[in-house]
């Protein structure tokens, strides 16, 4: 599968209270997976061209991560590529996985989600492009993954992981299907110096839980989810900072036609900018920060059928996100209201999702840890897409 | 490379001293000095509070950084500045006891202005530029009252931002110490040659510091580096009988104190004994600018500098500790300690013995040692008794009283303290 989301923002009262229109393609992506040896062996990759397509990031105020601010930061171009081992014993099945990519923490990742831009939130509920090894069992309606992998964030599209970290963070998740089409998911992650490549910068210990709901025919969707990752300080063995996010989320597909509905407020970590206001020091410089900012958004979204057909298919999709900020202490020397130059932001997409091939219903987990279920058809899902794979 | 001072002109002090000067002039009595534009919170009680002496008359709605005074005149700086204002630095009378801003100086092409030093002859201000990019301001100080730029010094080396540039003569010769931010390289020194202002020279550099250096102290031909959780390194330069020179250190010895983050230093020279055993070290943990911070301070005794120790320590609860200024003759220790406001520390003697009372185990540590706290050591306490909220980022002892610079409020005038 191909994927490419060209896409014009406006976003009014960004950072340093910058009106900004901008095009770039979004989420050019390439993602291949495929079952040998009578399914005990699955190889997935995806490539992700975002570091040619947009590398100064794509706006979206509110956004942070890996030296980008109010920008989604491009992925690097090594998404993916993991392997795993699945078997079974009796009615429990396994599997191991290892390679780069999602640890086992958290919901799925954004991009098979209803919206383009992605949630604030995304740091604090998915770990991504990280070296790892996963273990999965399934048992009936109960599955547990845990990972062990390298705790430091790329730092560009190019980034390859340190080696030497591998290993020096880990992550568990627990999942429970009570009802067909029904999850419900808690996670725990410890992970080493995300921000500082050589480790010496601060923990993270990160907790996510979430309840997801999915009509059989992927056309109903709702999640909603609570994350908070608090920083820790490994040499004073300390607590410092924390970050919290409530998310709720769901879609509606009528006829073709669908609409999309995500409120969130999140929490996160402001940093002395670079001349450029949508960039902060990365290696980090030291260890402060200048405010935490609490943001709240509500996005809407309205996707319509592909008005063309054949192999590649192309959905039309406008969204609007309305975004407050403020200082979560008053002290803060980050001042949100005088930075944006306004207690309010706006953001204004319209764009296309291009595709070619089936998609992924699923993105952040492997093996027997991926629950059966079909994809949000939000994304313009066609008859032909792929549910994910059945385990039983 | 001269580069013109944009001023906010002379005008800018006497609009402020209009607007907030009146409450304050005309009353620079030491017993009842006047604050009112920064008061003390109601019903404030700290039984060893400094007094307070006034504070600027000007509050400056960028976040101030460090503090520099020579005479009746401060210069402060700035940090975290949007890129669309520059940066500047400030410069206040502080004959009286309201500090008031006489001008203030556009820097261009610099997000932060951490540091910024007068030379020990007061003819230089050397300013520090950092992130991207990094480099440092010389100013002429032949009208203290209005730098001139004599030269910006960049280059390669120092592009990635210098975080602080610390200035020392050894063998007569005059320096610059810069503590480099890691960038597309990893952390490092550099030192320049300040013998001809107009024409810095490097003559220096290396990496260093784990994954910073933060700053470093330079005193009789011996420098001590600042280098983050790979502790104090301490470098004959001229003065350790090694061979050492700044353009050639040598290695004298090497201390890991208590939880590493080792940011800044202080080597006491005791004017009355010519004792020269304790090291001040300042540990800065994380910190939320304005909010919240962690750090302590830790006393190494550097009377063998191949095998230093730490002896003793000194803590805030909820607060952390950040840039040093002492008054020597009086052998007190001034501490900025962001939101614990100012400390001033009794120093003299020694630090190394105490009884098993006076003995705290640092954070995360497992061994007791002797605590300036438990061992009454404390003499005073400044600013934690304002009814606004502080971040002190630097001090200055200068004849008599200590100059605070704070994050939130700009500059502070405190008495100082006394035995």
């Amino acid at each position: 599968m191909a994927q490419a989301i060209p896409v014009v923002t406006h976003a009014a009262n960004t950072a340093a209270g910058a009106d900004l229109t901008e095009g770039y393609v979004s989420q050019a992506a390439v993602m291949g997976r495929g079952d040998l040896l009578s399914g005990h062996l699955r190889l997935e990759a995806t490539l992700n061209g975002e570091g040619l397509t947009m590398a100064r990031g794509e706006l979206s105020t509110g956004a942070f991560g890996e030296g980008y601010v109010d920008r989604r930061h491009p992925h690097t171009y090594l998404h993916e590529i993991v392997a795993s081992g699945l078997g079974a014993i009796g009615p429990l099945t396994y599997s191991v996985s290892a390679g780069r990519g999602f640890a086992a923490f958290g919901t799925d990742d954004p991009m098979v989600r209803p919206f383009e831009k992605y949630p604030i939130n995304h740091h604090l509920s998915q770990i991504l492009e990280r070296p790892m090894v996963t273990g999965a069992i399934r048992f009936g309606p109960a599955i547990v993954d845990a990972s062990t992998f390298g705790g430091d964030e790329p730092a560009s599209p190019r980034s390859s992981p340190s080696m030497r970290r591998l290993g020096d963070s880990w992550s568990l998740r627990a999942t429970a299907l009570p009802l067909p089409l029904v999850e419900l998911q808690g996670s725990y992650a410890r992970v080493a110096s995300p921000e500082q490549r050589e480790g010496f910068g601060l923990d993270q210990r990160k907790r996510d839980v979430s309840a997801r709901l999915i009509s059989a025919d992927g056309g109903r969707y709702l999640l909603a989810e609570w994350a908070r990752t608090v920083d820790r300080d490994h040499g004073r063995n300390e607590d410092v900072f924390a970050y919290e996010s409530a998310l709720v989320e769901g879609s509606l597909t009528l006829r073709g036609v669908s609409l999309a509905l995500r409120v969130e407020q999140t929490e996160r970590p402001e940093e002395e900018r670079l001349t450029d206001p949508f960039r902060v020091p990365r290696p980090i410089v030291d260890l402060a920060i200048s405010g935490i900012t609490q943001w709240r958004t509500a996005t809407v979204a309205l996707m319509l059928p592909s008005p063309i057909f054949g192999p590649i298919r192309g959905y039309p999709f406008i969204e609007i996100e309305r975004t407050t900020a403020r200082a979560r202490d008053a002290r803060s020397v980050f001042d949100a209201e005088s930075f944006y130059r306004s207690s309010s932001q706006w953001m204004f997409t319209a764009g296309v999702r291009l595709r070619v091939g089936s998609r992924h219903a699923r993105m952040g987990r492997y093996g027997v840890a991926v629950p059966a279920g079909p994809a949000i058809r939000a994304l313009g899902t066609t008859d032909s897409d792929a549910s994910s794979h059945h385990h039983h | 490379m001269a580069q013109p001072l944009i001023r906010s002109g002379g005008a800018l002090g006497a609009l402020f001293a209009l607007a907030f000067g009146v409450a304050c002039s005309g009353d620079d009595g030491p017993t009842e000095p006047a604050t009112n534009n920064c008061p003390a919170a109601a019903g404030a009680t700290v039984a060893n509070a400094m007094t307070v002496l006034g504070c600027g008359n000007f509050k400056p709605a960028r976040t101030t950084a460090e503090i520099a005074v020579r005479g009746t005149l401060a210069y402060t700086s700035t940090w975290g500045n949007a890129s669309t204002a520059g940066s500047v630095f400030y410069i206040w009378d502080v004959a009286g006891n309201t500090p008031a801003l006489l001008d203030s100086v556009k820097v261009d092409n610099a997000r932060t202005l951490g540091d910024i030093a007068v030379t020990d002859d007061g003819a230089y201000l050397v300013v520090a530029t950092e992130i991207q990019s990094g480099s440092i301001l010389v100013y002429s100080l032949a009208n203290p009252r209005q730098p001139q730029l004599v030269t910006r010094f960049t280059n390669a080396e120092t592009t990635a931002g210098v975080h602080t540039a610390e200035i020392g003569r050894v063998n007569g010769k005059l320096y610059a110490f810069l503590c480099v931010d890691p960038g597309g390289s990893p952390a490092k020194i550099v030192i320049v040659d300040l013998s001809n202002p107009a024409s810095p020279q490097q003559v220096y550099s290396q990496f260093i510091g784990t994954p910073f250096v933060h700053d470093t102290f330079v005193r009789d031909g011996i420098l001590f580096l600042a280098l983050w959780n790979s502790g104090v390194a301490i470098w004959d330069i001229g003065g350790g009988g090694k061979g050492g020179s700044p353009a050639a250190p040598v290695e004298l010895g090497r201390v890991q104190t208590a939880n590493g983050e080792v940011h800044n230093i202080w080597w006491f020279k005791d004017p009355s004994t010519n004792s020269a055993k304790y090291a001040f070290i300042g540990e800065e943990g994380p910190g939320n600018i304005g909010v919240s911070a962690l750090g302590d301070i830790h006393v190494v005794d550097v009377s063998n500098m191949a095998s230093p120790r730490e002896v003793a320590y000194y803590t805030v609860p909820g607060a952390g500790t950040h840039n040093f200024s002492m008054d020597e003759a009086s052998g007190i220790l001034y501490a900025a300690y962001y939101n614990g406001g100012v400390r001033a520390l009794d120093v003299r003697g020694d630090l190394g013995t105490c009884t098993d009372a006076q003995k705290s185990t640092p954070r995360n540590q497992t061994v007791a040692i002797c605590d300036l706290s438990k061992m009454g050591r404390e003499l005073a306490v400044g600013l934690t008794d304002r009814a606004n909220p502080v971040f002190v980022w630097g001090v200055q002892f200068l004849n008599g009283s200590v100059y605070a610079s704070d994050m939130l409020n700009g500059i502070w005038k405190l008495r100082a303290a006394s035995r």
